[in-house]
Order: structure tokens, then C-alpha cells, then sequence
């Protein structure tokens, strides 16, 4: 993959969930500015997810959400 | 106190809801920018997702402190704490760290800011205008965003994964130009 689809896939919000902190794939594949601009992409991306969610929720949001309600006891 | 600030009693009690909307009235994107200095030392979008967890989880012995913003601070807190513990770990000697070094005494303040109100409609008309092949990959990638992974979404909608991120690519960039015609900006400097 050629660097600008890697900044695109890491400025994406999913992550493998794991019980450790783990950095997306993309993220080791990219030098610091490329690093920087996916960065700055990934805040403009939750922005507009936001906005077209029904409730306002990113995919930050929509994923942390997911996790907290996945380790809720039955 | 903020408006932030009015959700925080349901959250300490538990309310997942009231987290969501704490989050989406602006503490989300108010703690992804504090870590815009941290982008080339770590995964800020793996950080600030853990970060978030662990909010969660310390959330009901939370103490307010009577000054506005005092959960947003916190999660600031603990998200700038698991950067530095990230690069430290990579990177355990400072000369490993080299230009990577960061001042961590140093207490950066955040400020949350709420969502354009006039986005949510105008993003909703520029999508329209998007041409089908890019709307359908970001309706897939932003509608459904932080669920699947950008190979299990290609593989939906029988695309290869770096077809899908260049369509992607385009349709991000058709959206933005779109809502800037209209006064809308999301866009965010690079730092």
C-alpha cells in the first residue's frame, strides 16, 4: 500500500480490540509526519461522523461504547 | 460549571448514555487535540480509545473539585499519562527518544468546543452530491465507523482495501471542499 492509503487507514477509528493497548498496524508502516497527518485526518474523520450519526457519536465514541457494553455482565 | 459538566453526575452513576453524549457535546474531540503533540510518538486513536476505558472504569469514584471541567481534565490527564507511558516503553532510554522527548512536566489545558450545529444538516446535502461509487464507500466507512476494520469493509462491499481507502479518499476529500462552499469547516490545522 502506497503511504497516503496507509495515513487513510490509520486516521480510521477501528482498532483490534485486545486486552493490551495496541497501535493500529498502519501506524508502524509510517514515518512521524505522515503519522501527524493522519492525525490531524483522523480529527476532521470523527467530526464528520459525528454529524451523521443520529446521536452524535463517532467512531471513537461507537467503538468505546461497544467495548464498555461488550464487558457489561449479563 | 460547564455544559460538559451537567452529564458528569450520570456518568459517575453508571449511565453509559450519558458518556456518549459527554463525549459527542465536544470532551472527545477536546482530548483528541491535547494529544495532537503525542501523533508521531504513538497511535493517538488506540491511546485515546484505552484512555476513554479507563475513564470509565475510575468514573464512579470520580470527586469533583468544584472547577469547571473536572472529568474532562481527568480523562486529559489520563490520556497524556498513557502517551508518555507508551513512548517510554518503545523507546525506554531518552536518547532512544531522541527528538520524540517531551516536556512532561508540563501541564498543556484543553477546552472543549461543541459540534457546528450547521454541519450535521449541510454534511447530509454534500453527501447527496457525492458521486454513488464514492458515496457507498463513505456511507460504509463513516456510518458505520469503529466497528469493522477498513479489510472487513472492502471485503463487503467486494472491493480491494487500498481501492476502498483511495475511493475513500476522494469522497473525503469532494466532502470537505463541498462544505467549505457552504461555510462549514472541520478542517483542523496540522500541529
Amino acid at each position: 500500500m502506497t503511504d497516503e492509503e496507509l495515513i487513510e487507514e490509520l486516521a480510521g477509528a477501528w482498532r483490534e480490540p485486545a486486552e493490551t493497548l495496541r497501535f493500529h498496524p498502519a501506524w508502524h508502516d509510517l514515518g512521524p509526519e505522515a503519522r501527524r497527518e493522519a492525525h490531524r485526518r483522523a480529527t476532521e474523520l470523527r467530526r464528520l461522523e459525528a454529524a451523521a450519526h443520529p446521536e452524535g457519536h463517532s467512531g471513537t465514541t461507537a467503538a468505546v461504547l461497544a467495548r464498555i457494553r461488550a464487558a457489561r455482565p449479563e | 460549571m460547564s455544559e460538559l459538566d451537567l452529564y458528569v453526575p450520570a456518568i459517575v452513576f453508571g449511565d453509559e448514555r450519558a458518556f456518549g453524549r459527554w463525549l459527542a457535546a465536544g470532551a472527545e474531540d477536546a482530548l483528541r487535540r491535547g494529544l495532537a503533540r503525542y501523533a508521531a510518538a504513538v497511535d493517538t486513536e488506540a491511546v485515546l480509545q484505552e484512555a476513554l476505558l479507563r475513564l470509565w472504569q475510575v468514573a464512579p469514584r470520580f470527586e469533583d473539585d468544584g472547577k469547571p471541567d473536572g472529568l474532562l481534565r481527568l480523562a486529559h490527564t489520563i490520556a497524556r499519562n498513557l502517551a508518555l507511558s507508551e513512548i517510554r516503553r518503545r523507546a525506554p532510554t531518552q536518547r532512544g527518544r531522541g527528538a520524540l522527548a517531551f516536556d512532561e512536566a508540563q501541564d498543556e489545558r484543553i477546552e472543549a468546543t461543541p459540534p457546528d450545529p450547521l454541519l450535521r444538516a449541510q454534511l447530509a446535502r454534500c453527501r447527496e452530491q457525492l458521486p454513488p461509487s464514492s458515496r457507498e464507500v463513505f456511507d460504509a466507512r463513516v456510518l458505520g465507523a469503529g466497528r469493522r476494520s477498513d479489510a472487513a469493509l472492502a471485503e463487503q462491499l467486494g472491493l480491494k482495501k487500498n481501492t476502498l481507502l483511495k475511493r475513500f479518499g476522494r469522497a473525503r476529500a469532494l466532502l470537505l471542499e463541498c462544505l467549505e462552499r457552504a461555510g462549514v469547516s472541520v478542517r483542523e490545522e496540522l500541529t
